[in-house]
């Protein structure tokens, strides 16, 4: 009965292709993080065959992979949200310089052993908290909050320790960095329990689906009663503990307490999130896209070294890599209509 | 006739004074304060020291200090009266200058001051204001190449650094013998751009070139960073597990080699270099982990640079007819190897700072 349309389709038709072909567009995207990880193994193994290939070589990948993978996991849950943690490198490196003081070491007497670990993740734990309640009562955009407490913590971290970082002699954890399981470093192997209890939360909690409901639009969790504020903080919070838990294994694995530990851990950490396929907006994406990313970070580094690209123009080499990685995954994310 | 002998007179003048200057450059190094020559008034007047620092907590700014101190026992030893103080400036550039300027202005034109500036672009304001109270300041480490002690003689007197270039020459030629002369090494190079790390590669580069059967395996920056030479020194000894050496252009940098050779049970295999003599690589290197670093001798750097500027204050030596290789020269480094580590550890060296240019380096 409708009135002549220039093509043959139902609106009804009209929609489903389209529906169709966001979906494509979302499969695509999905896969391109995996495909430019592929891509960059097939290149460095061309380059450099046995030795990136090699199983030393995958262990220390998984060595590197432990703490970026940690960081960026606490991160993804606060870009899901479409809040920004800038406050990494001042709070894992102050967990970094707290579990050298707090264990024994050759400065300081406190000896207080595994107290000493958790105490020194509570640390970071408590400053995520900070940045979450601050952000959310006071209305200060996380970036700014969270950029405040880098510094704050960076202070602090000095200050434990006075400018001559403490020799970790506990020979519990001098072990650890040497310590494996099936191949795999142990502190590899908290970074993989820490993944799980993510991935677990992220699908199985009521507390995941808030974050991605954050993340869509706020709204429609306040219409059902859920406290957003709430979500936040705990948000805030759980990254605080990830960034923790990093610092004291960079602490660990560095053999000593050491605030500078943290330096430049946070840039690489947002572009892994990203070139995972975690939208900044938020809302979309999630801890499985962030192992793809980091997986990417760090074998990049990794197969450039190895390739002995002069460093001169490596950092900038790195960057364009990554550029692509992004433009591949994020440029496809944004046609898709339905966040 | 007369216009002859006129000239005549003029070239033997001139001879004289030329052959006088180049007598002075030659004697300067050997140049010895006098304490008979220093008249009683000045004996009699309170000199006030200083050095000024980023802050004691770094162990080697804590030895400026303790420079400063034994140069004041040499002052007591000859009857000199003075006070001596700490500016700490705790890494703030403006507030070292301000320091600076209280400091000279409350001691007149009898303060002494060794001034590590923060960055290079305070040096001269640093100078200035000692320039402007009439006191003498001598300058380590940074400023501007275009500027120098030329710019405010004689209340500027030195500018002394000590020279990287020396510095990572040593340490690579100590590894290298180390290895025997022969093997793979890995690089780790400070932050790229930095004047001390083109400087400390400099230094390896040209000991490379005495050493054809050394190979670089891998060479790249660690940022001056422990953290980041852990993972270079990991990741190169997968594909060269049979590296002999690591040289490292600070000791941060070797404390996270050292961290990775012994997780991959090489520590004490492989030899490993810095500069800075941390006190974790002195002992490293005393305990055979490590085969050298470099201490960049504070108290030479405190203690001398004192007393130059006390010479110049005593009238003992003219600076405006100092030669410029005196006015802006290199300091000697120490090279911290196994023979010495034990005893740089455990004991504070002594000076004749009697002979104020010794500290220069040739």
């Amino acid at each position: 009965m409708a009135a002549k349309q220039p093509t043959p389709m139902t609106i009804a038709e009209e929609f489903a292709a389209k529906v169709r072909r966001d979906g494509q567009r979302e499969r695509v995207m999905r896969y391109a993080p995996m495909i430019v990880l592929l891509a960059l193994v097939l290149i460095f193994t061309a380059a450099r065959g046995a030795a990136f290939a090699s199983f030393t070589n995958m262990v220390a990948i998984l060595n590197q992979l432990a703490i970026p993978l940690l960081v960026a996991l606490g991160l993804t849950f606060v870009i899901m949200i479409g809040g920004i943690d800038l406050s990494i490198n001042g709070t894992v490196g102050m967990a970094a310089a707290l579990v050298g003081v707090l264990v024994m070491n050759n400065r300081f007497p406190l000896n207080l052993g595994f107290l000493g670990v958790l105490l020194a993740v509570l640390g970071s734990v408590l400053v995520g908290l900070a940045v979450g309640l601050i952000h959310v009562y006071l209305k200060i955009p996380s970036f700014m909050v969270s950029f405040a407490f880098m510094y704050v913590c960076k202070g602090l971290g000095l200050l434990s320790y006075a400018g001559q970082p403490p020799k970790i002699i506990d020979p519990l954890l001098v072990a650890l960095p040497k310590t494996y399981w099936l191949g795999i470093p142990f502190i590899t192997w908290v970074a993989v329990a820490v993944l799980l209890v993510c991935i677990f939360i992220q699908e199985y909690t009521a507390f995941g689906r808030y974050i991605y409901a954050v993340g869509t639009d706020e709204t429609i969790l306040r219409a059902v009663g859920v406290s957003v504020n709430r979500v936040k903080v705990m948000v805030f919070t759980l990254a605080g503990l990830c960034f923790g838990i990093a610092g004291v294994l960079y602490g660990i694995r560095l053999g000593q307490g050491d605030v500078t530990a943290g330096n430049d851990l946070m840039f690489p950490a947002q572009a892994a999130v990203v070139v995972g396929g975690t939208s900044l907006s938020g809302g979309k994406g999630g801890v499985t896209n962030t192992i793809v990313g980091v997986l990417i970070m760090t074998v990049l580094a990794n197969g450039l070294l190895l390739v002995g690209v002069n460093s001169y123009i490596k950092t900038g080499i790195e960057g364009l890599i990554i550029l692509t990685a992004v433009a591949l995954t994020v440029a496809h994310g944004a046609k898709v209509v339905s966040k | 006739m007369k216009r002859i002998k006129v000239l005549l007179a003029l070239v033997l003048a001139l001879a004289m004074v030329g052959g006088g200057t180049l007598a002075l450059a030659e004697e300067l190094k050997d140049f010895t304060i006098d304490p008979a020559k220093i008249p009683q008034e000045k004996l009699d007047t309170v000199v006030s020291l200083a050095v000024s620092v980023r802050g004691l907590e770094n162990p080697y700014i804590a030895t400026i200090k303790v420079g400063m101190e034994m140069f004041a026992v040499y002052l007591d030893s000859i009857g000199q009266k003075y006070e001596m103080q700490v500016l700490d400036s705790g890494g703030d550039s403006n507030k070292e200058v301000d320091n600076m300027r209280q400091f000279a202005a409350n001691a007149g034109g009898n303060a002494l001051a060794y001034s590590d500036p923060n960055e290079n672009a305070i040096a001269y304001s640093l100078a200035e204001a000692m320039a402007e109270a009439g006191g003498f300041i001598g300058t380590a480490w940074n400023k501007p190449a275009d500027v120098g002690p030329a710019d405010l003689t004689p209340n500027w007197v030195i500018h002394t650094s000590p020279d990287n270039v020396i510095n990572g020459y040593n340490t690579a030629k100590a590894l290298f013998d180390y290895m025997g002369g022969k093997g793979k090494i890995f690089v780790c190079e400070g932050m790229l751009g930095n004047t001390a790390a083109i400087d400390r590669a400099k230094g390896l580069d040209q000991a490379l070139a005495e050493y054809p059967d050394i190979t670089v395996a891998g060479r790249d920056t660690g940022n001056w960073a422990t953290a980041e030479a852990l993972t270079l020194v990991e990741t190169w000894l997968g594909k060269d597990p049979d590296v002999g050496g690591v040289w490292c252009a600070n000791d941060n940098m070797a404390t996270g080699a050292l961290q990775a050779l012994e997780k991959a049970g090489l520590k004490g295999k492989v030899g490993v270099t810095g500069v800075d003599a941390n006190t974790d690589i002195v002992e490293a290197v005393r305990d055979g982990f490590a085969v050298a670093t470099v201490s960049s001798n504070g108290y030479l750097q405190g203690g001398y640079t004192l007393a130059i500027c006390y010479a110049a204050w005593a009238g003992l030596i003219d600076v405006t007819t100092l030669p410029p290789e005196y006015r802006e020269f290199a300091t000697p480094a120490l090279l911290i190897t196994k023979e010495n580590a034990a005893e740089y550890l455990s004991s504070v060296p002594e000076f004749d700072f009697s002979k104020p240019f010794a500290c220069k380096a040739d």
